[in-house]
């Protein structure tokens, strides 16, 4: 290779993980399109399927200043980057034509219709599959395809309580707490994501696809740490305990918001040695055995000592000693994070409507690729360039398609 | 055959996390059909393994047969080796050119501490796929910050926005909610290596920073300050537009549930559900709007049905009627959710020393599964022989001299049985 040609290569861009894959998005909300959205920024041609009137989290906020339109809300920009749009109605026929031929140029179809709605309309895996055995194709729903709450509505707390996350979040004393924002749907965007990128890689190496039921409320269930598992092995219930575990596991208010602290008992010498009072090398204290018996004492030591710290201040302290310590921030704190800037965590991006806009860029840093950052679509935005362009429709097919309500 | 619910069978992962984050990482690896090799040193075991003493670990080698062990490392083989000796750097170097993976969750410098820096590993074996799990990354000015699961989550945002919101407190979640969520990404960032190195030949090294992984799952926030500067409230069990939307109290201890009404449908379904009474036809209650601003005294009335009844009695009423609601299951009553159950999403897991019990199973499941759980999390060391012996051909006598040295055991050194042990409390 001629060193031109060597100076040519180090200007390709980076290959991605997922450059020339197909995903069909059929989902809307948070889970589905969060997991897609990773896709798209490794790499893959992310086609968004909507309803003609749109994915519902377009009518949801936050807006740049308070201004409701359905190209610009801050939940539908941040899970919908770098996607294509097409506006399909799947109770047309012309509409479910177009969504078989699409499926037959994707390796992966992510769907969130209620169980047995695409299967109802000739669209269930078999059907998507025909011809394309190596398809991956995952259902997201609340509770899963199967089992006598399938159909029934759910919204974030419900699922919350159903999991058994509600049970151990909040006050013990008082009812208990849903964590802020949209947890369930969330994590379980995390999972599709996990068991997409696994499910892919088997069909990659086998030819052989799969077909992937997820539940919201088994994902969430299945990270109830040891308190499920203590349940079952031992027959202990668990209780709430609010921001406390012991005095040295919780949230502690700090002279300047709050802090917290997280240490085993491994930890413990360092932790008594950066915080400096005495009292802590007391046997009452430094013994693990005894630690606990006396953890009120210990915890109204920590109130007062965690009165006097800042938060950034303490992550300075955990810092130097090797100390779990830590502080409540706010998304304030972290979009100005020069460690986080440092890491390029975020990405800003310019959009005709929203604005310039700082997103969580990526999820993890990569030796050998980087992430794809572009702006969400607007509604149907590629009809054209999709149904025309490419499954070469024709110009007037498509207004054909308008005027019976399929795109 | 292919088994499409292991579509990680055939590759090999060479298991270092400890605690939490890593080894759910490395759980999903192995219910999705990978080797995952376990290896802890005889000095320097997986610290959750000795977490619970006894009583609460039954046993006598109570090291293995703790709960909160098997929850995150069922379906793993273990490996003891001391990867800080020569002797144990050396097996290593043989069992990685076998190995696809290696996953470690140490704290950021340890890695390079033991000679294993990623150079060295891809020395070993060049297209290793190597991926580091420190909570706040391996780069950039906190990279030596430490934190187990709650740090995680208050450091990512999420902590600032839960809470009551009538005491301005931020409240934690009631697990380490920042160990699962890195793990499920950690085995996202396995396979999407797997899929890149299938198509280039080449490994790579993952720096996964917990608190970023956390911290993607709080877009509207972020976009909410980057467009109009402004910070989340609290907003307890409470919502911005919907009402009825709260957990109501039920009969018996504790007992609470779950009740949300999204639309005018779903409120003429609560109302069927409640046995349509008189109040709930009055003109403050008559659409969505109206129903949100007299939200307070709405949630007394609904609170005065709810509590007049268990909140399975109630749940069955609003099921019967499709409004969303589930009752604020607890831990032994989650294990028995009838929904659960029919799906079969609890599976039992059998210890010589234990009995018999059950864990969750699969995750996600794909069409035509067999169950998860195929086999407890495994006795320290308990794959020595099979790995050493078996995987790498070193012979008994050699196996015996790497015991001798303490470079492999199959006890963690220093740790008395049950029956040696006085009785002490337990951290949970």
């Amino acid at each position: 290779m001629s060193e031109q040609q060597q100076g040519q290569d180090e200007q390709q861009p980076m290959d991605r993980p997922f450059d020339g894959i197909r995903v069909l998005e059929l989902a809307e909300g948070i889970s589905g399109p969060y997991a897609s959205r990773w896709l798209a920024a490794l790499g893959a041609d992310v086609v968004k399927v909507e309803r003609t009137t749109g994915d519902p989290s377009r009518a949801f906020g936050p807006w740049p200043n308070d201004l409701p339109s359905d190209e610009t809300s801050g939940l539908f920009l941040y899970l919908n980057g770098d996607k294509r749009s097409v506006t399909l109605n799947l109770e047309t026929s012309d509409g479910r034509e177009i969504l078989r031929e699409l499926a037959q140029s994707a390796e992966i179809v992510i769907e969130s219709f209620d169980p047995g709605y695409l299967a109802s309309h000739h669209l269930g895996y078999s059907e998507l599959s025909a011809g394309n055995d190596a398809l991956v194709m995952i259902s997201i729903t609340p509770f899963g395809q199967t089992g006598p709450n399938a159909n029934l509505p759910a919204t974030e707390l419900t699922l919350y309580a159903a999991s058994g996350q509600m049970w151990l979040t909040g006050h013990p004393e008082r009812h208990p707490l849903k964590n802020g924002g949209s947890q369930p749907s969330y994590q379980a965007g995390l999972n599709a994501f996990a068991a997409i990128t696994g499910a892919y890689y088997g069909a990659v190496m086998h030819g052989q696809g799969s077909y992937i039921d997820l539940s919201v409320q088994e994902t969430y269930a299945g990270m109830a740490e040891a308190f499920h598992t203590r349940a079952s092995q031992l027959g202990i219930e668990a209780q709430r305990s609010g921001n406390n575990l012991n005095a040295l596991w919780g949230v502690y208010e700090v002279a300047d918001g709050y802090g917290g602290i997280c240490a085993l008992p491994r930890n413990y010498p360092a932790f008594a040695q950066a915080v400096g009072l005495e009292e802590l090398q007391d046997e009452r204290f430094s013994d693990p055995g005894q630690r606990l018996l006396n953890n009120d004492e210990l915890m109204a030591i920590m109130y007062s000592w965690f009165a006097g710290q800042t938060r950034q201040g303490l992550l300075e302290l955990g810092i130097e000693h090797r100390v779990p310590f830590g502080f409540v921030a706010t998304v304030e704190d972290l979009t100005n994070s020069e460690h986080l800037q440092s890491r390029d965590f975020f990405a800003t991006l310019d959009h005709a409507d929203a604005g310039s806009l700082t997103y969580p860029g990526r999820l993890w840093l990569s030796s050998v690729h980087d992430w794809k950052m572009g702006r969400a679509p607007r509604l149907g935005e590629h009809n054209m360039e999709v149904i025309h362009g490419e499954l070469g429709y024709e110009r007037e097919d498509l207004v054909r398609l308008r005027e019976l309500d399929a795109i | 055959m292919f088994d499409p619910g292991r579509p990680l069978s055939g590759i090999r992962v060479a298991d270092l996390t400890m605690i939490w984050a890593g080894p759910y990482g490395a759980k999903i690896l192995a219910d999705q059909g990978a080797e995952v090799i376990k290896i802890e040193s005889p000095r320097a075991w997986d610290n959750i393994r000795t977490l619970l003493p006894p009583p609460v670990a039954p046993g006598e080698h109570w090291w293995n047969t703790n709960f909160y062990f098997h929850e995150y490392s069922r379906n793993k083989k273990s490996l003891s080796l001391d990867l800080a000796s020569d002797e144990g750097k050396a097996v290593f170097s043989r069992l990685l050119a076998h190995c696809d993976v290696v996953i470690e969750n140490y704290r950021t410098d340890v890695m390079d501490n033991l000679g294993l820096s990623y150079e060295w590993l891809r020395e070993q074996r060049e297209d290793i796929i190597v991926v580091g799990m420190a909570g706040f990354g391996k780069t950039g000015p906190e990279q030596d910050a430490v934190g187990y699961g709650p740090i995680i989550e208050m450091m990512s945002g999420m902590t600032s926005t839960s809470g009551y919101g009538d005491d301005g407190v931020p409240y934690k979640s009631g697990i380490s909610y920042g160990d699962p969520i890195a793990g499920i990404c950690a085995a996202a960032a396995v396979a999407t290596a797997l899929i890149q190195r299938k198509r280039t030949g080449k490994g790579q090294y993952i720096d996964l920073a917990q608190r970023e992984v956390m911290s993607t799952l709080l877009g509207e926030f972020y976009m909410d300050w980057s467009m109009n500067r402004r910070l989340p409230e609290h907003m307890g069990t409470g919502h911005d537009w919907m009402s009825p939307h709260n957990v109501y109290p039920c009969a018996g201890d504790d007992d609470w549930i779950a009740i949300c009404v999204r639309t005018d449908g779903e409120w003429e379904a609560l109302k069927r559900a409640m046995g349509a009474p008189q109040w709930a036809e009055r003109a403050e209650f008559s659409d969505q709007i109206l129903r949100w601003e007299h939200r307070i005294e709405l949630d007394e009335l609904v609170a005065a049905w709810t509590s007049e009844r268990s909140k399975t009695d109630a749940f069955a009423a609003l099921h019967a009627e499709r409004v969303p609601a589930s009752p604020v299951w607890k831990m032994l009553e989650v294990l028995r959710d009838p929904h659960l159950q029919a799906r079969g999403f609890y599976e039992p897991i059998r210890h010589p020393e234990v009995g018999i019990w059950v864990a969750h199973g699969w995750l996600w499941r794909t069409h035509g599964g067999d169950p998860c759980i195929v086999g407890p999390a495994p006795d320290f060391g308990q794959h020595n022989a099979e790995i050493l012996g078996g995987l790498l051909g070193i012979p008994q006598a050699e196996q015996a001299a790497l015991e001798t040295a303490g470079v492999i055991a199959s006890r963690p050194e220093g740790i008395p049985l049950a029956s040696e042990m006085p009785a002490t409390p337990s951290l949970i």
